[in-house]
């Protein structure tokens, strides 16, 4: 078996592919520049959703009940509103 | 709606004349990708819409990390491929056009240095090499080798026990300020070993372990562009360094062919 055999393509990690894809490649001038944030925050995140997926879903449990305080805050609000208007 | 127009790579004329594009979907999975081919430039794109894909849309975009992800992948593995199909200029992610105008605008100025690249960059591979350390074999072999640490141990044998213990804790950190220079050294002997068979090499910014999620420490992070005829000799050195140093707790990650993302330059 040739080296290139036993080394091609092999073991590429997530780092590995950000550490090009978004650090480098040719930058001629496009119509629309846009600022990737740093790779390490990028990266920082993209482990964070990658890894845990129970955490995603605490999160979003989390998210709906932050929503559903919200809502019974505005319909506190509005009761309000309508007993002053009384 | 008004299309924008993608770009992912430059390719040469009689290689794709030679081999069509092989069809694939483009960025936003909905269009196809294609080339646009004038004056002997030839340039593998996709067309996207407007809507989703101005200024501020792909702003937003960018700062979902999941959306991010995805579309990095898909752009590195479109590379893949054509970086095995052809001889390639990658373009960094996200480089988008208003239209097929105003691509070629930019791109003409720059048709002498195109074909300049894409001749120097035939036959030639982009590999990547990172090292690893584990930092607790290499503290163990630095304080068993390294001869100032040794003349220090002996010193401290002989002084009283309390003196001991505060110049115990000042070897500590000898052992560890040794263990970084080793980690330069020893990484940097290394580069210089497979510096010699390249066209040309790079060293680039090492990321810490709660960027790598592993347990050992990032040392060395360098890239390397070779003529395809040495790929071979520089991957066997590579093989007979990792047999040699893996079990002292240098890790060699080895990556590659890449498009060449760090060699190709249209400026």
């Amino acid at each position: 078996m040739s080296y290139r055999q036993e080394f091609e393509n092999k073991d590429v990690a997530l780092i590995d592919i950000l550490d090009v894809v978004l650090d480098k490649g040719v930058a001629i001038q496009g119509d629309i520049l846009i600022s990737i944030a740093g790779i390490d925050l990028v990266y920082l995140d993209l482990r964070i959703l990658l890894s845990s997926v129970e955490t995603l879903v605490q999160a979003k449990q989390a998210s709906d009940r932050q929503l559903s305080s919200k809502q019974f805050d505005r319909e506190k609000e509005e009761l309000n509103r309508a007993i002053r208007e009384t | 709606m008004d299309n924008l127009i993608y770009l992912y790579g430059i390719v040469p004329e009689n290689e794709i004349s030679a081999a069509p594009l092989p069809s694939f979907k483009g960025l936003d999975n909905e269009h196809a990708a294609y080339t646009i081919s004038i004056n002997g430039i030839n340039a593998v794109v996709c067309n996207l819409d407007e809507a989703g894909y101005k200024e501020t849309e792909l702003e937003k975009k960018t700062n979902d990390p999941q959306w991010l992800h995805e579309k990095a992948f898909h752009h590195h593995e479109v590379l893949l491929d054509l970086n095995n199909r052809y001889t390639v200029i990658p373009m960094k992610f996200c480089t988008i056009y208003e239209n097929a105008d105003s691509l070629w605008n930019k791109l003409e100025p720059l048709e002498q240095k195109i074909a300049e690249q894409l001749k120097w960059l035939k036959n030639k591979e982009e590999w990547n090499m990172k090292i690893y350390c584990d930092d607790e074999k290499l503290r163990e072999s630095v304080a068993a080798h390294n001869l100032t640490i040794e003349a220090k141990k002996k010193e401290i044998e002989e002084m009283s026990p309390g003196r001991q213990f505060l110049e115990k804790k000042r070897l500590d950190q000898l052992i560890d300020q040794e263990a970084l220079k080793e980690k330069e050294t020893f990484s940097a002997r290394v580069h210089e070993q497979l510096t010699e068979m390249c066209e040309d090499t790079s060293v680039k910014k090492n990321w810490n372990k709660k960027v790598t999620g592993r347990n050992d420490e990032m040392c060395w992070n360098s890239v390397y562009l070779l003529s395809t005829e040495n790929v071979e000799e520089y991957l066997s050195e590579i093989k007979s360094l990792q047999d040699k140093w893996t079990r002292d707790g240098w890790h060699l990650e080895i990556t590659g062919p890449w498009p060449a993302y760090h060699f190709a330059s249209l400026t």
